[in-house]
Formats: C-alpha cells, sequence, structure tokens
C-alpha cells in the first residue's frame, strides 16, 4: 500500500475515534431536515399520513439504529455507541467494497 | 441529505429505481477498468465517506447536516469512482444503521452518488480547464457546489410529493427546497469545499502521479 492511502487509513483510523464529536456537537438538536420520524412529522402538521406510516415500517431490522446501541440514552453511552457504529460501518463498507471488486473482477477474466 | 422511508410515495422511489438500474450497470462496468493500485485507495475513500457523514454540524434554526465526500473521489479518482463509493455506503447505512432507506435508497444514490460528485466534478473541470484556476480551490468549489447541487434535488423529490399523491412528505416545494438548500449553503458546503480542498491538496503534494493515472484513464474513457 502507498503513502497516500497509507495516510488516509490513519485520517480513517482519526475520524472513528474522534466520530462522537459528530453527535456531541449537535446533542440539542433535532434531526436534519426531512428526516424526522414519523409521529414528530404528524405532529408537526397536525394530522396523520397513512402513506408515510405504512412506508415508514419497510424496514426496522437496523441493528444500530441511528448508529447507536439501543438504550444507551446518555451522552457517553451514546458517544461509546457512536465509536462502535463507526467500527462496524466502517468494517462492513470495506467488506462489502472488496467483495464488489472481486466479484466484477471475476467476471470480466471469465468472460 | 438522507431521506427515510415513508417520504417519497411508490410512484418516486420506482420512478429512481429505474433510473439508477442503467446507472449501476454503467457504474459496474466502469469498475473492471480501476487499476490495481487505485484499489485500496477507493476503499479507504469509501470509508472516508462513510465516516464524514457521521459528522452531524449544526444548522442554524436546530436542525443538522454533513458532507459526503462524493466531490473528492471524483477529483482523486473519477465520477464513477463515486458513484461505486456511494452505492455502497448507502446501502450499509440504510440497512444496518437506519439512515435513509430501502425503498428511497435509490433515489438517496441518484442524490448523493450521481448528482453531487458528476456536478463537483464538471465544475471543478470547468474551472481548471477554462478558468485556469488551481486544482485545490477549484476543487473546494466543485464540493461546494455539488452538495448544495444534490441538497436542492432532494428537496424537490420531497417538495413534490403533496402534488402526486398526499399521505408521504407533507412539505411542498416552497418550504422543502429552501429548507434543504440553506442547510448545505451555509453549514455543509463550506465544511465540503475545505475538507476537499485540504485532501486535494495533499494527494496533489505528495502523489502528483496520482493526478497523471486519471488523466490516461480519461482519454481511455
Amino acid at each position: 500500500m502507498e503513502g497516500v492511502t497509507k495516510t488516509l487509513l490513519a485520517v480513517v483510523g482519526v475520524l472513528i475515534i474522534l466520530s462522537p464529536i459528530g453527535i456531541l456537537l449537535v446533542w440539542n438538536y433535532s434531526d436534519a431536515w426531512g428526516e424526522w420520524d414519523v409521529g414528530t412529522v404528524e405532529e408537526m402538521v397536525g394530522h396523520r399520513l397513512p402513506g408515510m406510516e405504512r412506508l415508514s415500517e419497510v424496514w426496522n431490522h437496523a441493528v444500530l439504529p441511528d448508529y447507536n446501541v439501543p438504550g444507551w440514552e446518555d451522552k457517553l453511552h451514546a458517544s461509546i455507541g457512536y465509536v462502535i457504529s463507526a467500527i462496524a460501518g466502517t468494517a462492513l463498507v470495506l467488506l462489502l467494497y472488496y467483495a464488489l471488486v472481486k466479484s466484477i473482477k471475476r467476471r470480466s477474466i471469465s468472460s | 441529505m438522507h431521506i427515510p422511508d415513508g417520504y417519497l410515495g411508490p410512484y418516486t422511489c420506482a420512478f429512481f429505481y429505474l433510473v439508477m438500474i442503467p446507472v449501476w450497470y454503467r457504474t459496474f462496468r466502469w469498475l473492471k477498468n480501476l487499476r490495481p493500485s487505485q484499489v485500496p485507495l477507493l476503499g479507504v475513500l469509501t470509508a472516508f465517506s462513510f465516516l464524514v457523514m457521521m459528522y452531524n454540524m449544526p444548522v442554524p434554526g436546530g436542525t443538522t447536516a454533513h458532507i459526503v465526500g462524493g466531490t473528492m473521489i471524483a477529483v482523486l479518482i473519477s465520477p464513477w469512482a463515486a458513484t461505486v463509493s456511494l452505492t455502497i455506503v448507502l446501502l450499509i447505512q440504510a440497512l444496518f444503521f437506519g439512515d435513509g432507506g430501502i425503498t428511497t435508497y435509490a433515489a438517496n444514490v441518484f442524490n448523493m452518488g450521481l448528482v453531487l460528485p458528476f456536478v463537483g466534478y464538471h465544475t471543478y473541470r470547468f474551472l481548471t480547464r477554462r478558468l485556469k484556476l488551481n486544482e485545490v480551490t477549484s476543487a473546494g468549489i466543485g464540493a461546494y457546489i455539488g452538495i448544495v447541487t444534490a441538497a436542492i434535488v432532494a428537496g424537490v423529490e420531497l417538495g413534490i410529493q403533496p402534488y402526486i399523491q398526499p399521505g408521504y412528505c407533507p412539505y411542498p416545494l416552497k418550504i422543502s427546497v429552501p429548507a434543504m438548500a440553506i442547510a448545505h449553503l451555509i453549514t455543509a458546503g463550506p465544511a465540503a469545499a475545505v475538507v476537499t480542498g485540504t485532501v486535494v491538496w495533499y494527494v496533489r503534494k505528495s502523489r502528483p502521479d496520482l493526478f497523471e493515472m486519471r488523466a490516461i484513464d480519461r482519454v481511455r474513457g
């Protein structure tokens, strides 16, 4: 692995360790615009949204919802949950990336 | 900018899956041409993109925004490389972290993995080639324009819902577009410009040959 990639890999490590900044800086803020859960939106507009209620249920198997371990609500636990999520996410992203690169390279050799 | 399940109605979701199928086909074909020496670099940049999106930044008014890293990948390797990265990152985010959605996955890849890097990259190219601006400034401006454009496109997708079918995103264009645009004009845009400019400056300084490699790829198509 050459220099630039190594340096960027070190940056990835630093980004994982410092990731709690990404929640602590916005602790008292609401979600990003348009990313509220259904109940919040319905409360804001004052009526029910049947389509949104139905479609929002299609996937609720997220292991670390909102990049946190469910139930870890206080700042310290949420920060630890966030670092765990950063590590898990980085690993999953790299796994999928190398699986994709491998499968495509193999297909291009065989064809 | 991750549109969750439920905000876009079935017609909009289906439309973006139809748009993205040929784009994904083209993207994966492009991936065959990725040089062995570029494989680890794109891997690290994909991880980088996942992580920078975890850095939520406060937006005045109480919401948050984050950068994406798409223009950075586009400038360092190719806009198609950014599409590869964001296709992977957004899938992992939707499945494991509940960020974004399954029905909205194609729309989210369209916004952050296609509009963002291609607008960012072509802005950068225009500035370096036509206006003879330096690489670092051009990449920064490209990143800024790329993320703001993608946010506006996401705002349009959300804002057309009340006109198509009620029951999904309840906010019309005149609310959704300014909300998405402002968050990225004042918070995520400047951050994207600084981060992209810094990384491009560093890579340009330490590995100018990476830029040459990219130029050869472009001639080959």
